[in-house]
């Protein structure tokens, strides 16, 4: 439902009835090579709380990742709304924080440096980045590195730098594209964990896209399930978990019971369309021919989205 | 909660291992220059040529040490210099934001490269005595002459460099608020100097060739010169040689000193 | 194979055949019996400088002394080792190249002169006011380079009235060369060739001085050079042959300038489009083949006492081209002249 946001809303602390993020009647699509616009999100609405963590998942090609950059202000839409805080989103916002599937360090900057990229953007003076940059690393754990460059770091670390970067300008709300997916399966996990403690600490709001049903049960309140071509939000599962999170929660009937009604929505959804027939954002890392990413998922402890593990 | 992964070293580690390479590199270099000489001098005996036509490794050094003691080429290989860095300068200046123009425009590159393409096609060799009847023989044409040469490999380095950036960091700057100029200046020319650097190290020796080639279309001084009067005002056969080795050593030093300045400015990015 | 295929792999051999004889730095040697092959080198253009060469090719002279001779146009610095090594069998030199040549141990001999004079001059327009070297101090000279018969030739003129080079204005390389400087006043005089701009200002109504070096320091014109292999080798005798024959030529040219002409016009068919240039040319080439000693000793006589002040005045020069002694009788040779 569209609500009428004229009102700006602060970063209240109570869970009020203004939202951090509105979502109206949001519609884009890109052209394609065979002449049929390839309509990637139609129609999708929703509004998130402030603080609240919300996973967004479904299939490569749903329109997550379309999604997600609409809301960070790097795609525009065809038609409808983005709000963050009451105000519109109308390009890439100081509000909005965005953690990509890859890392997107800049090779030639040490840790510190591409922290303080943001800061230096928007000119701020040096003693402040300097400070501000410190301060981030350490909040991601990785002040020892402060001086390293990025080969000289793991993919975790890098990605890690990425999410510290991100929350360089104080954002109100955090976007993470798969931020994961690069990292193996038992990295995954204490990343899940690390980020939880950092949004502790942070009080963004999150919006996550993700692949596995099991990291968004694990991370998010809610899960919105997209479907795809044309992406709209076919489901929105509330995750009944306390906080905070432990991993040892993912044994419990809740987390597979909620993971049943998931899958069940998801049990339509049909295959990636073919990359060479989309034009426009293709999510980067999305391989032609994947596997089904939900294959194999059932009550496992693991994430384990790409099916690595052998479970299928 | 420290997750340090064991994976990630300090820094530190790894520069002590980069120093140790290049120790290393010296041991190539001394052998080639070893096998090469020997090949010289291997060449002279076999064919039994006379100092005239081919002298040995061991007179043109005895020339090139005797000819730099007494001042002969000192003065040539200064004026020489001059110019390769003033048309070394002249034509990099001109060809970096040529480059840029052609890698964001392409209207800009469709109108100009055809006549790049052309002037990089006609030899130097014959615009050389236009250059010189138009500027005189003094400095100023051989400065147009190497800016000349130097300019196609360096422009097209600068444009293949910027449109090789990748998309993905140019997104991330986006993202995070970049104009246009921040996004030229902190993402797509760093992410693009190692190639306009490789285009540089290419114009460095073609410097010398530029320089030279002007110099013979006309000019009081320089290498190119003590070619000419060596071979037909000297008949000095081993003077030759050492100013040939000279414009050689002159070409190796540009180019170490190119990379020196990748080094630096490049520095270790994995 | 087709015919343009064919062609092009002769065409390949050719090349490949004719570079490697040239490779191998010497010529083919005398069949018994047959005519002997001299390669002969002339300088860097045709021109009707040579005239006393074709005119003898054109009337028999070498044919009739059993020689098939073969003409190549090239510079110095490329004549002199190429008949050193024996590339060629004769050819035309500067004496001002033979010296240092000969001094960084090429091996050639100068064998017979052609010019008596040196050709090498400065002029001026009549009207600058310059009528001895003294009158160069402060003026503008135009030179094409400092190296070269020229630059010897202009210390040695220099010298002669106390100044060197710095008390002069040298321009190098005037624009447009030498001749079109001095008539159109950009320089005050230049350097040139006896045969050539003085001549050319005079044709176009210009009266010109010429000041020249004879009288001061007698530097040795061009003349033949081969080399001393050559010299030693079984062609010996029809090199003989080739400096009496040219020797000849010369004389008949010195009789009727004119004839001389026309052989070179029938070699070189472009110089038949201004007669008058080209005899008028030939008439200053003619004047300086000849000099007080050569009409004492006769035509191509080497005169070894002013080639010894020569080398001399090279030695003395700063930043001279000569760092080891010679003596005359290293580089020349008598022994071709009749």
């Amino acid at each position: 439902m569209p609500r009428e946001s004229a009102t700006k809303a602060g970063r209240s602390r109570e869970t009020g009835p203004l939202a951090s993020i509105e979502i109206a009647d949001l519609a884009r699509s890109f052209p394609t090579a065979s002449g049929a616009p390839l309509i990637a999100l139609d129609g999708v609405e929703f509004a998130v709380p402030d603080r609240q963590v919300v996973a967004v998942l479904g299939p490569n090609g749903c329109g997550k990742s379309t999604l997600l950059r609409v809301i960070g202000g790097l795609l525009r839409p065809d038609s409808g709304s983005v709000a963050v805080d009451g105000t519109l989103v109308n390009g890439p916002d100081p509000r909005t924080g965005f953690v990509f599937q890859e890392p997107r360090l800049l090779p030639w900057r040490d840790a510190a440096a591409n922290v303080a990229l943001p800061l230096e953007l928007a000119g701020r003076p040096a003693e402040e980045r300097r400070s501000r940059a410190r301060a981030l690393l350490e909040l991601v754990g990785l002040a020892d590195f402060a001086g390293a460059r990025p080969h000289q770091l793991s993919g975790g670390m890098r990605q890690r730098v990425a999410i510290a970067r991100a929350l360089a300008l104080e954002p109100t709300v955090l976007l993470l594209d798969e931020p994961f997916s690069a990292l193996d399966a038992l990295t995954r996990e204490r990343f899940g964990v690390e980020l939880l403690r950092i949004w502790a600490e942070t009080r963004t709001t999150i919006v996550l896209v993700t692949h596995s049903i099991a990291e968004a049960i694990f991370l998010a309140d809610r899960v919105l399930v997209l479907s795809p071509r044309p992406g709209r939000v076919v489901a929105d599962v509330n995750v009944d978990l306390p906080r905070p999170r432990r991993l040892a929660m993912l044994d419990t009937a809740v987390v597979s019971s909620t993971a049943a009604s998931i899958r069940a929505v998801l049990a339509g959804a049909t295959d990636e369309p073919a990359p060479d027939q989309i034009w426009g954002l293709q999510p980067a890392g999305s391989a032609p021919g994947a596997r089904d990413p939900l294959e194999g998922v059932g009550v496992a402890a693991w994430f384990d989205p790409f099916g690595r593990e052998g479970m299928a | 909660m420290n997750l340090s992964a064991p994976t990630g070293a300090a820094p530190g580690h790894a520069e002590r291992g980069h120093a140790a390479r290049r120790r290393l590199d010296l041991v190539p270099v001394l052998l080639g220059a070893g096998l090469f000489i020997g090949a010289w001098q291997a060449a002279v005996w076999i064919g039994g040529y006379e100092p005239y036509i081919l002298p040995g490794p061991l007179e043109v050094a005895r020339r090139f040490v005797r000819a730099w003691s007494d001042g002969t080429i000192a003065p040539h290989a200064a004026t020489t210099l001059v110019e390769i860095l003033l048309g070394f300068g002249v034509g990099a200046s001109l060809a970096v934001p040529v480059g840029v123009l052609l890698a964001r425009s392409r209207f800009a590159a469709r109108l100009l490269s055809p006549y790049i393409v052309a002037a990089q096609a006609t030899p130097i060799l014959a615009l050389a005595p236009l250059i010189a009847l138009w500027f005189g023989t003094g400095l100023p044409s051989k400065v147009v002459i190497c800016a000349l040469i130097v300019f196609f490999p360096i422009a097209v380095a600068t444009m293949v460099g910027l449109r090789s950036v990748d998309a993905r960091l140019v997104e991330m700057a986006r993202a995070f608020r970049a104009d246009r100029a921040q996004t030229i200046r902190e993402v797509e020319i760093p992410a693009a100097l190692p190639v306009i650097l490789g285009g540089m190290r290419v114009g460095a020796t073609l410097a010398v060739i530029g320089a030279i080639v002007g110099e013979w279309a006309g000019g009081g001084s320089g290498l190119g010169v003590l070619i000419n009067l060596a071979r037909g005002s000297l008949f000095d056969t081993p003077l030759l040689f050492a100013t040939l080795a000279t414009i050689a050593l002159l070409g190796v030093g540009l180019y170490l000193i190119v990379v020196l300045i990748e080094r630096r400015l490049v520095g270790v990015r994995g | 194979m087709s015919m343009a295929f064919r062609r092009s792999i002769a065409a390949v051999l050719v090349v490949a055949a004719a570079s490697a004889a040239c490779a191998t730095g010497t010529t083919t040697s005398p069949s018994p019996g047959g005519p002997t092959p001299l390669k002969v080198g002339l300088g860097y253009i045709p021109s009707v400088q040579f005239a006393p060469f074709y005119l003898a090719d054109q009337k028999g002279y070498y044919r009739d002394a059993r020689l098939a001779v073969t003409f190549q146009n090239g510079q110095d610095a490329d004549i002199i080792p190429l008949v050193a090594q024996g590339g060629l069998d004769i050819g035309i030199a500067d004496g001002t190249s033979v010296i240092p040549a000969v001094a960084n141990g090429i091996p050639i001999r100068y064998v017979a002169t052609v010019y008596a004079r040196f050709p090498s001059i400065v002029f001026a327009k009549a009207s600058s006011g310059i009528a001895s070297a003294a009158d160069l101090r402060g003026k503008k000279l135009g030179i094409p380079v400092k190296g070269g018969s020229s630059w010897i030739m202009l210390q040695a003129l220099l010298a002669s009235a106390g100044l060197r080079p710095s008390d002069l204005q040298i321009v190098e390389y005037p624009d447009y060369g030498q001749g079109v400087a001095v008539r159109q006043g950009t320089v005050d005089a230049a350097t040139g060739f006896v045969n050539n701009e003085p001549v050319q200002l005079e044709l176009g109504g210009v009266k010109t001085v010429v000041l020249t070096v004879d009288a001061i320091t007698p530097l040795p014109g061009q003349g033949l050079i081969a080399g001393a292999t050559t010299l030693a080798g079984s062609k010996r005798e029809a090199l003989k042959a080739f400096v009496a024959a040219t020797l000849r030529a010369m004389r008949e040219i010195i009789a009727d300038p004119s004839s001389g002409v026309d052989a070179a016009i029938a070699v070189v068919p472009e110089l038949g489009a201004d007669r008058t240039t080209q005899l008028a040319i030939l008439r200053a080439t003619v004047a300086a083949w000849q000099s007080a000693y050569t009409d004492q000793h006769g035509l191509g006589a080497i005169d070894q006492d002013a080639w010894a002040r020569s080398i001399d005045f090279i030695r003395s020069m700063p930043e001279s081209p000569l760092s080891t002694s010679v003596t005359a009788g290293q580089m020349v040779s008598e022994e071709l002249l009749p």
